[in-house]
């Protein structure tokens, strides 16, 4: 089998996402810590099921530490890059998730804005191949920037032949 | 052509206006055709069939009012109707570019598809079909046609003309050959005695192989419904057993402590025993007469198999991505496996992997993937291993897991009357996990050869990818927590054909890349640190 260089390993995708993604993760966690936590209030309140004291504090601490460091973790994670020739994104937090798609072989480009996205100008692109394994999503990068890329990607894929399987 | 794929559905619905093919003389040169006339009695007998439990109510409610006369005539004419229309009302034919299948009686309904869109043809006869030498033409396009509506089946031509008819399909005459000169439908000059398109028979059925069908898993999914069902009856059963026949009669009297591990053996035995007479069963039912073929010019492998309802599939080889060996543990342990093929469509629904030999020793599944992919060395070659960090995950994974019962078992004991002998009997669980753990890492393996990347993974689960490496259009390059902190990723090639993705498990992180770089060369080169 060739062997590539020493120890060979990929890079970081070279961009971040948006700036403004750790806020919108945190507000996202916050949201579902309360949501939990309004759970258990009920369930004390209306006698459900018996909460014992010592989980609430655990519960405060957990919760806290999740809104507070999931979002930078995964801001430093979450990556993306487009060359002429491949797409690279990289996703996850606790786990990882690098992928590669060659431009050849790219089949769909997707921008999408939700309502929130649009509030605060972000949108995703995703970029789709022919395996159902495969969809490339870069979320929550800054509207303008996204623009480019689909404008970047649409051009070089034209630019490929072949029918992409 | 990239962006976006599916611009020009090829199945659709047109106006009937714009049927004749661009191209094609204003006159109908290629006339309509219509089914089979015998598919007439196809048709009502399926019908009867399924009016089986009406015609059942009818009858019985019809000679108990005695004014059931109407309604049996009814129950019986309604379907032999719908078959007539049915025959009057399908026709179709194949031009130059594109097979037309016309039907409906009200709405009119148009079918067309284009031939260079044809993926795949089957041809099916269930045992009404082949009393009558019918079969049911089925054609695959690269459209995601869901509804049964929307499918492509001729069903009832003479068998003869449906085999003929798949090799016009398939073997379509090349784009620029004059209209009518060989048009396809029409039986070309040189297969009038067949020999230009003679079959090259790759593998038949050997009845030996029978003896694997029990170690496969299919006829337990049976069984454990046969045994579910017998649970239901299990007093009524338990009581004849005793008071009709007077067996079991040394049960009465016996502590419960005897009769539970007996109960529980012979529920065992029974269940294996039928898991295996079922899957026998079902190995005869699907796979006899099995004959896996190529065709003279070695462009399309044939699979035809069925006691029953024989089945003849068909593939385009420039559709096939690659391999799998299918070899779960009980199969693997007599050396025996099976092989599907990993099969690429134009759109993602029919792509998949279909089968190409059923169970059969590891001899035979391995000649006949040389014969598809025309190299042994795939299927042959030496794996890589994947090194003593995989080996430790699997091991803890294994032993984790079989760890939980034990400790469940033991806390229950220490804290309530839970059983005390459940913990250290559940410690058998350990030796039997250590033994899982061990073959599982013996078994993954990866390799990359001139045209093939090779993984292999799973135990009880056993399985070999070979996939092509221009089929690779990306990677997924997976790490959790637990790999990261032992440097191993997951290394996913997906691929528009088969599952999709084949994943190279627990591999080196270092390997991986250097895998990657060189089964798709250039492309991870950029994003190399």
């Amino acid at each position: 089998m060739p062997r590539a260089p020493v120890n060979p390993a990929l890079r970081e995708p070279a961009h971040r996402v948006s700036s403004k993604a750790p806020v919108l993760w945190a507000a996202g966690a916050t949201v579902r810590s309360l949501l939990l936590l309004a759970i258990l209030v009920a369930a004390t309140v209306l006698d459900w099921f018996a909460v014992p004291t010592w989980a609430w504090p655990v519960y405060a601490v957990l919760a806290v530490t999740y809104i507070a460091a999931m979002p930078i973790v995964r801001y430093r994670i979450h990556r993306w890059e487009s060359t002429d020739t491949a797409v690279y994104t990289q996703t996850g937090w606790l786990s990882r998730e690098r992928r590669i798609a060659p431009m050849s072989r790219v089949q769909t480009v997707d921008f999408e804005q939700s309502a929130l996205g649009r509030l605060l100008d972000l949108a995703s692109v995703t970029v789709t191949t022919a395996s159902a394994a495969g969809p490339l999503q870069i979320s929550m990068i800054d509207k303008p920037v996204a623009d480019r890329l689909v404008d970047d990607l649409t051009r070089r894929t034209e630019a490929e032949a072949g029918d992409a399987t | 052509m990239t962006v976006p794929p599916r611009e020009e559905p090829p199945v659709r619905d047109l106006p009937l206006d714009a049927l004749p093919p661009p191209g094609a003389p204003a006159v109908e040169p290629f006339p309509w055709r219509r089914l089979d006339p015998r598919m007439l009695l196809v048709h009502p007998v399926l019908e009867l069939v399924r009016f089986l439990p009406v015609l059942v109510g009818v009858f019985v409610l019809g000679s108990s009012n005695n004014d059931g006369g109407m309604w049996q005539l009814f129950s019986v004419a309604v379907p032999v109707a719908v078959g007539i229309v049915r025959f009057l009302t399908t026709r179709f034919r194949i031009t130059p570019r594109q097979v037309e299948l016309q039907r409906g009686l009200l709405s009119k309904k148009v079918l067309t598809a284009r031939l260079d869109r044809v993926r795949a043809v089957e041809v099916t006869s269930s045992p009404i079909h082949r009393i009558l030498g019918l079969a049911k033409v089925e054609i695959g396009t690269a459209s995601g046609a869901k509804q049964v509506d929307d499918k492509f089946v001729l069903d009832g031509l003479p068998l003869q003309q449906a085999r003929q008819m798949r090799i016009a399909l398939l073997h379509r005459t090349q784009a620029g050959t004059p209209p009518g000169a060989t048009a396809p439908g029409q039986v070309p000059p040189a297969t009038v005695d067949g020999s230009a398109y003679d079959d090259v028979t790759l593998l038949g059925f050997d009845r030996r192989w029978v003896r694997y069908a029990p170690l496969t898993s299919s006829g337990n999914v049976i069984a454990a419904g046969v045994v579910a069902i017998l649970g239901q009856f299990s007093e009524t059963i338990g009581n004849r057993l005793i008071h009709q026949f007077g067996g079991l009669g040394w049960v009465t009297g016996r502590p419960i402590a005897t009769l539970v591990p007996v109960a529980v053996l012979g529920g065992l035995l029974l269940f294996l025993l039928l898991g295996a007479v079922f899957s026998v069963l079902g190995y005869l039912i699907t796979n006899w007469g099995f004959t896996l073929s190529r065709d003279a010019r070695g462009r399309t492998f044939h699979i035809r198999r069925g006691l029953l309802t024989t089945t003849e599939t068909s593939l385009e080889r420039e559709r096939v991505r690659g391999l799998e060996v299918i070899e779960p543990l009980g199969l693997r342990l007599v050396g025996a496996a099976r092989l599907a093929a990993i099969v690429t469509g134009v759109s993602q629904q029919e792509s998949g992997s279909s089968l190409l030999v059923p169970p059969a020793p590891r001899e035979v599944i391995d000649a006949a993937g040389a014969a598809v992919l025309d190299t042994f060395e795939p299927l042959r070659v030496e794996l890589g291993q994947h090194g003593p960090a995989a080996r430790r995950r699997r091991y803890t994974r294994a032993l984790l897991g079989a760890a939980v019962l034990p400790a469940g078992a033991l806390v229950l004991a220490l804290g309530t009357s839970f059983p005390w002998w459940v913990a250290p009997a559940t410690l058998v669980l350990l030796p039997v996990a250590a033994l899982l753990a061990a073959d599982r890492y013996r078994r993954l393996g990866h390799a990359l050869d001139e045209g093939y990347l090779v993984v292999r993974s799973g135990s009880l689960r056993g399985r070999r990818d070979v996939l092509q490496r221009s089929g690779i259009i990306g990677w997924n390059v997976h790490q959790s927590w637990f790999q990261r902190r032992s440097g191993l990723v997951t290394l996913v090639a997906t691929t528009a054909a088969g599952k999709q993705a084949y994943a190279a498990i627990d591999i080196p992180e270092d390997r991986a890349i250097a895998l990657a770089d060189a089964a798709v060369p250039g492309l991870v080169t950029p994003f190399l640190r």
